[in-house]
C-alpha cells in the first residue's frame, strides 16, 4: 500500500526584487566599503539610509574619541525596544559604519569606523579636500532654470520607459540603453524577429515610481556597464553620490574629471540625470533624477511626476487627465480604455483587464499603489482614503481569485485494511503535525513529503507489531 | 521592493537663540557665544542631516528685537543669469553645500544683531530677552509653512530655545499665549537652559509635551542638544532621556513679578495681583474699593492657576 500520488508544487510568481541602498551597499565587499567612505558625500548618503534609531546612534558617537562599551550603547534604548536595538547594531556592523573593539578593562565596546567619523564630520562641519566635482566659477552665459531642467530630466526619462512599452517613439535611446535593458531583464529578445519586447518584470518597472525607477536602472548599470566599459565602481558610486547631494539649478565644471568619469558622465547625460548643452561644454546641471538617487525609496523629494492625474470613481471608471502617450499607456497597462481626448483618456478597471494584468506578473499591490501615486490632487485633498475603498478590494479580490489553489506536495496513503488501521496512522501523522488531508470514509490520507519517512517507518513497526 | 505607501512626513525645527548680552555667561566670557551659535549650527544640519526632507529655521533675539537669522527665504536659490555671483559662495571644502550655506548665512544674519548693541535706538540694555517675539514669530512661520506645503504632506514642527537669561516674568501673557497656541498646534516646545531653572519656561514644556534641560556645563552645550533635543518627539518615547522634573505651576503677579499661591484676579482680563489696586493695570477695569470684609471677599478670589 502506501502508493505514492504525488501534487506538484506551481513555482510562485515572483515579486520584483528592487534592492535599496542598504542592501545594495551590503553585497559590496569590505575593501569597497571602505574606499566608499572615503568621500563625505558617501558618509552622508548612507547616514541617512540607516535606521532612524542608529543615525542617534552614530550621532552620539560622533564625537567621541574612544570606544564606548556595548552595554551602556544598549542603555540608551528603553528595554521595551530591545529588539529594534539589535536590528539597529546588526545593520550598523554590516555596513562597516562601526566596529567592535576591547575597551581597557576587557568589556566590549563599539567604534566608529574612523573612515566614515572623518568624512561624516567633514560633510557636517566642513574642512577638507573639495569635492571632486567642482562648481563652475565664470557664469554660464545661457543659465538653465530648474523648470528647464525638470522638463528635459522627464522627457529623457519618458523616452526610455516609451521605449519599453513599445510606444511608436523609438528614436533617441541609444544601443548602450538598449542592451542595459536587455541585461537587467526588463525586455528580451523575441525569438522570432529578434526586437527587444517587455518582460513580466518590465511591467512591474513600469509602475513603479521614478526614483525607485532611477535606481533600479542605475544599479543595474553600475553591475553591468562598469565592466564593460572598465570604470572603477567607488569612482562612479561616488560620483552618483556627490551628483544627488549637489544643488539643483546650479551649474558644475567637469574641469579635473578623469576619462572614464566623462564617459560616466555622458551615459548620465543619456539617461536625463544632467544636462549639458555641449558634450564639451565643460559644465553640466544635475536634474532632479540625480539628486532623487540617494534619497532613495524612503522619501523622494520633489518628485517630478507630483501632479497626479488619475481619477478613479466609485464606478470602476478611471481618467487620466493627460495627453502623454506614456502615461495612457501605463494605465491601459491593467484597464480596458474607452475613449481619448485630447487632454483625457477614460477607462474601465474589468475583471479582465485586470486578470490580463495579474498574467503578465503586475500585482494588485503594484496597480493599486500606481494608481495612489498617480492620484489628481482633487482626489488627494479628498482623501484619506485616496482611492474608493471598495476598488480597492475588488482589485485585491480579483488577485486573490487567482490563489484558490494551495499547493503543497505530498505522499498519498489509501487502501488501509479495516478502520482501525486507518485510525491509528492518521492520529500518528496528526501528532507529528505532517498531516495534510484524510478523509475518513474512504480510508485515504495525504501527509507531507518530509514526513513520509517517519510516517512509513511506524507503519512498518506497527505491521510487524500486529504480526 | 517597498510598495508601503507612506506620507510624505517633513518635520521644521524651529531654534530660538537668546542674543541678549546680558546673559550671565556672556557677560563673563562674551566669547562663548561663538561656541553657543556653533553648537545651535551644528544641531541644525545635524537635524537636516536626518532626513532629506526635513527643514530648520533660527530665529534670534535679544532685548531689541527679535528676527530670523535663518529660514526658508535664505535657503539655496541660485537666480538664473548671475550664477557664480549669486549669494551663494563655491564650495572650497568637503562640507555638504547646503550646511556650508546654512552657517555663512547665520554668520552674516548675526551681525545685524550686534550692530543693535551700539545703536542709540538700543537703550533699555538691561531689558529682558524678547523670547516670547522671537517664539511668535516662530508660530508665524510654522503656520505659514503648514498653510504652504503641498497636498499629502505631513509638517511635523516644533520648537527649541536655547537662552542663558533668567526672568520672563515681565512676559508672562505673551509667553501663557505662545504656550497654549503651541499645545493647539501640536507642536512641542523644548527649552535648553544654559543658566537658570526658568519656572515659566518649564510650564510651557510641561504643556507641550516637551522637554526642559539646564545643562549643567556649558563646554558639553553639543553633546546635550544632540543627545535630548535631536531625536524627534516619537523617537523620544523611545529612547532614555532624563526625567521631566517637578514643574511649579505658581503663577507671576502682574505688579511686582512675584511667584504667589494666593492673589487678586481681575474679573475681566484675569491678571493675577498680589495687592489691591482700584484700577486693573492690564485693562483698565476700575473696582470697588473693598469696604466690609464681607464685600471684600466677593472681589478677592482665591487664585488656583492652572
Amino acid at each position: 500500500m502506501a502508493d505514492a500520488g504525488k501534487i506538484s508544487k506551481q513555482p510562485q510568481s515572483k515579486t520584483f526584487q528592487c534592492k535599496n541602498l542598504h542592501d545594495y551597499l551590503k553585497t559590496l565587499p569590505a575593501s569597497t566599503l571602505d574606499k566608499l567612505y572615503n568621500h563625505p558625500t558617501t558618509c552622508l548618503a548612507v547616514y541617512r539610509e540607516l535606521p532612524e534609531i542608529g543615525r542617534h546612534y552614530v550621532i552620539r558617537i560622533l564625537f567621541v574619541e574612544q570606544p564606548v562599551p556595548q552595554a551602556v550603547v544598549a542603555s540608551w534604548l528603553a528595554q521595551e525596544h530591545s529588539k529594534e536595538h539589535n536590528e539597529v547594531i546588526k545593520v550598523l556592523s554590516e555596513l562597516r559604519v562601526w566596529q567592535e573593539a576591547a575597551i581597557p578593562g576587557g568589556l566590549p565596546g563599539w567604534i566608529l569606523n574612523p573612515i566614515f567619523k572623518k568624512n561624516c564630520r567633514m560633510a557636517l562641519l566642513g574642512g577638507g579636500r573639495a569635492n571632486c566635482i567642482q562648481s563652475q566659477l565664470d557664469a554660464d552665459s545661457k543659465p538653465r532654470d530648474i523648470p528647464f531642467l525638470d522638463q528635459y530630466a522627464t522627457e529623457r526619462w519618458e523616452c526610455v520607459l516609451h521605449y519599453m512599452v513599445g510606444s511608436q517613439q523609438q528614436e533617441g535611446i541609444s544601443a548602450d540603453a538598449v542592451r542595459l535593458l536587455l541585461h537587467a531583464k526588463l525586455m528580451k529578445r523575441d525569438e522570432e524577429d529578434n526586437s527587444p519586447i517587455i518582460t513580466r518584470e518590465g511591467f512591474q518597472f513600469l509602475l513603479m515610481d521614478t526614483a525607485q525607477q532611477v535606481w533600479h536602472f542605475i544599479l543595474q548599470y553600475l553591475h553591468y556597464t562598469v565592466q564593460e566599459h572598465n570604470l572603477d565602481l567607488v569612482e562612479c558610486l561616488t560620483f552618483l553620490f556627490q551628483l544627488s547631494f549637489s544643488t539643483l539649478g546650479k551649474d558644475y565644471s567637469t574641469q579635473g574629471m578623469s576619462e572614464a568619469m566623462l564617459k560616466f558622465l555622458q551615459h548620465l547625460r543619456e539617461f536625463g540625470l544632467v544636462y549639458q548643452r555641449k558634450r564639451k561644454g565643460g559644465r553640466f546641471y544635475p536634474t532632479r533624477l540625480a539628486l532623487n538617487i540617494a534619497a532613495g525609496q524612503t522619501s523622494a523629494p520633489g518628485d517630478i511626476e507630483r501632479v497626479g492625474y488619475i481619477v478613479v470613481e466609485t464606478n470602476y471608471r478611471v481618467y487620466a487627465y493627460t495627453d502623454s502617450n506614456l502615461q495612457v499607456a501605463l494605465v491601459a497597462l491593467f484597464c480596458e480604455m474607452m475613449y481619448r481626448f485630447p487632454n483625457l483618456a477614460v477607462g474601465i478597471l474589468t475583471r479582465d483587464s485586470i486578470r490580463q494584468a495579474l498574467r503578465s506578473g503586475i500585482t494588485a499591490e503594484q496597480m493599486i499603489n500606481f494608481l495612489r501615486l498617480h492620484a489628481h490632487p482633487r482626489m488627494v485633498a479628498q482623501g484619506p482614503p485616496t482611492l474608493p475603498p471598495t476598488v480597492v478590494d475588488q482589485i485585491k479580490l480579483w488577485e486573490n481569485e487567482r490563489d484558490r489553489f494551495n499547493f503543497s506536495e505530498g505522499v498519498l496513503y489509501s487502501q488501509f485494511l479495516s478502520q482501525q488501521d486507518f485510525q491509528v496512522l492518521r492520529d500518528h501523522a496528526q501528532g507529528l503535525g505532517v498531516l495534510i488531508w484524510q478523509n475518513e470514509r474512504q480510508r485515504t490520507m495525504v501527509v507531507t513529503k518530509g514526513g513520509h519517512d517517519d510516517v512509513k517507518k511506524f507503519w512498518k513497526r506497527y505491521n510487524r507489531g500486529n504480526d | 521592493m517597498h510598495l508601503i505607501f507612506t506620507e510624505v512626513e517633513t518635520s521644521l525645527l524651529v531654534i530660538a537663540v537668546d542674543l541678549h548680552s546680558r546673559q550671565r555667561y556672556l557677560r563673563e566670557h562674551p566669547s562663548q557665544l561663538m561656541h553657543v551659535l556653533d553648537s545651535v549650527v551644528t544641531l541644525a544640519n545635524m537635524h537636516l542631516m536626518l532626513k532629506t526632507k526635513n527643514k530648520v529655521a533660527i530665529v534670534g533675539c535679544n532685548a531689541a528685537r527679535s528676527d530670523f537669522i535663518f529660514c526658508d527665504t535664505d535657503a539655496i536659490q541660485p537666480q538664473p543669469g548671475q550664477s557664480g555671483q549669486s549669494g551663494l559662495a563655491r564650495q572650497s571644502d568637503g562640507q555638504y553645500e547646503l550646511f556650508a550655506h546654512l552657517e555663512t548665512s547665520v554668520k552674516q544674519n548675526i551681525k545685524k544683531f550686534s550692530v543693535d548693541e551700539n545703536s542709540s535706538f538700543f537703550d533699555d540694555k538691561d531689558g529682558e530677552s524678547l523670547i516670547a517675539g522671537a517664539l511668535t514669530m516662530a508660530l508665524c512661520y510654522i503656520n505659514r509653512m503648514n498653510r504652504e506645503k503641498a497636498t499629502g504632506e505631513k509638517l511635523n514642527s516644533r520648537l527649541l530655545i536655547v537662552t542663558g537669561c533668567s526672568g520672563g516674568a515681565s512676559q508672562h501673557m505673551a509667553y501663557m499665549n505662545v504656550f497654549f497656541t503651541a499645545q493647539k498646534l501640536n507642536i512641542v516646545l523644548d527649552v535648553c537652559s544654559l543658566d537658570y531653572e526658568l519656572g515659566l519656561l518649564q510650564q510651557g514644556c510641561d504643556i507641550t509635551g516637551g522637554l526642559f534641560l539646564k545643562i549643567p556645563q556649558l563646554q558639553g552645550l553639543l553633546q546635550y542638544l544632540l543627545w535630548v533635543f535631536l531625536p524627534e518627539p516619537p523617537i523620544r518615547k523611545k529612547l532614555v532621556l532624563p526625567p521631566p522634573a517637578k514643574v511649579d505651576y505658581r503663577a507671576a503677579c502682574f505688579c511686582h513679578r512675584n511667584l504667589i499661591d494666593i492673589g487678586f484676579v481681575c474679573s475681566i482680563c484675569l491678571s493675577i495681583f498680589c495687592k489691591f489696586s482700584p484700577i486693573c493695570t492690564t485693562c483698565n477695569t476700575v473696582f470697588k474699593p473693598p469696604g466690609s470684609l464681607l464685600s471684600k471677599k466677593k472681589k478677592k478670589a482665591n487664585k488656583n492657576v492652572c
